[in-house]
């Protein structure tokens, strides 16, 4: 992981001075530590501004939608899932993007450092698999796997489905890992209990939509959010119209979510928005054995009508 | 697809599908009764309608 | 009022059900009252707005008939 920053530096010049691309997307060191931009470079002399560590949580394909030039992009294996996505639904062609593949050994979830630690850090440094925080008067070495985000804990696809590059060798991916674990503790609530639970995870939601903004799922031209007439959510903090947001942001990505953690990165409230998408990634799994961006050949099945489709639901 | 909301907590038993064809009226009027007692029989509170804020 | 009587949000399509439920009111046959029956062009016009909407505006329940 250590020697990515490198390699994509070297193949983002060469891609640039090639001519392949008009332009690179990447990650840049962020003004705080632990927290990387997104960032473009456009000339081989600009490559050099891109890096790779454990702080790249967002999702790169957010960055592609309906461009027309030709793209570079760096993509961790939940950002190539979700640049199939794109393909699939037409918001980008294939020939127009060069994909830099990067195996990846899980993001690292900042909210979780800063618990272990007291005081503001100041600087990260980070080996292969554990991280250095240091601040005034500080400074502790944390394993990643400790603090790895939930959804990378729990992730299964960790190498990129398409690549046209590679940075380095394939990462073993995990297994024996119960990837619904939570929804499963929440699906053995009664209605009462779960309607409890997702009132307070959802009580601190201050209606910024950075989940929504951060997800590469969300490009409708006007959110239904922003809609006026008619008005499908009130704008209010209101806890009906914030769980109705979330619902209605969870429906939007039924058959799509490759369950990335853009979202839960985003939050600044430290909410756990996932709660809402996975549970709605399991029934995809469970009713359709469908789960998104791993092809580029099959369409997604909320798309097509199949006669063996499960419709036990309709009386 | 709509299990979410059971799973939220919205409860269960509040959405209803069906499919009948445009001669089918007995079966209409069945699923209309059926539906109908079984609404009935949940408490008539939901928790889910907003009241909506007061104007001064 | 002594007993409870639900609003039941209905989502007809217009090809099916709501010609279901025309053909039940030409035909005379008895139903509860409880519906409230807004046609759509058709059930592929539906969508989880509707539901929520009409859940957070005070319906008792939902039902989507094709």
């Amino acid at each position: 992981m250590t020697g990515y920053t490198e390699k994509i530096r070297e193949i983002a010049a060469r891609l640039l001075t090639e001519g392949k691309v008009d332009r690179v997307i990447g990650f840049r060191k962020g003004t705080v530590p632990m927290m990387n931009q997104p960032h473009y470079v456009t000339s081989p002399a600009m490559a050099g501004e891109l890096i790779w560590d454990s702080h790249c949580g967002l999702n790169l394909a957010n960055y592609v939608t309906d461009r027309k030039e030709r793209i570079g992009i760096v993509a961790k294996g939940c950002d190539s899932r979700n640049l199939v996505t794109h393909i699939i639904e037409n918001k980008i062609k294939r020939d127009q993007l060069v994909i830099i593949g990067v195996p990846c050994t899980g993001m690292v979830d900042r909210s979780k450092v800063c618990a272990l630690v007291e005081g503001e850090i100041t600087s990260v440094e980070e080996s292969d698999d554990a991280i250095t925080v240091s601040g005034n008067g500080f400074s502790k070495t944390i394993a990643k796997t400790d603090v790895l985000r939930e959804n990378c804990a729990v992730c299964t696809h960790r190498n990129p489905v398409i690549h046209d590059e590679m940075v380095g060798e394939p990462v073993a991916e995990q297994t024996g890992v119960d990837a619904y674990a939570s929804v499963k503790k929440v699906e053995a609530l009664s209605p009462e209990e779960k309607w409890n639970y997702f009132e307070d995870l959802i009580s601190t939601c201050i209606r910024c939509y950075a989940c929504r903004n951060a997800c590469p799922l969300c490009y409708c031209p006007t959110c239904f959010v922003d809609e006026s007439r008619p008005q499908w959510v009130g704008k209010s903090q209101d806890p009906i119209d914030v769980r109705t947001f979330h619902l209605l942001r969870a429906y939007h990505c039924a058959g799509r979510c490759t369950d990335c953690g853009a979202c839960e990165t985003a939050c600044p409230m430290g909410i756990k928005v996932r709660e809402f998408t996975k549970k709605l990634n399991k029934d995809c799994f469970e009713l359709y054995g469908w789960e998104a961006g791993l092809t580029l050949d099959k369409r997604p099945p909320l798309d097509v009508y199949k006669t063996d489709d499960p419709d036990d639901f309709i009386r | 697809m709509k299990n979410l909301l059971e799973h939220t907590g919205i409860a269960p038993g509040r959405l209803h599908f069906s499919w009948i064809s445009s001669a089918e009226s007995t079966k209409f009027v069945d699923v209309v009764k059926k539906i109908t007692e079984e609404v009935k029989a949940l408490e008539p509170a939901l928790n889910y309608a907003k009241t909506e804020p007061k104007v001064n | 009022m002594a007993e409870n009587e639900p609003k039941i949000l209905s989502f007809l399509c217009n090809w099916c059900s709501y010609g279901a439920a025309d053909l039940a009111g030409v035909s005379r046959m008895e139903y509860p009252p409880n519906i409230r029956v807004i046609r759509i062009p058709c059930t592929g016009r539906m969508s989880p707005k509707f539901i929520l909407a009409g859940l957070r505006r005070g319906a008792d329940a939902v039902w989507v008939s094709g």
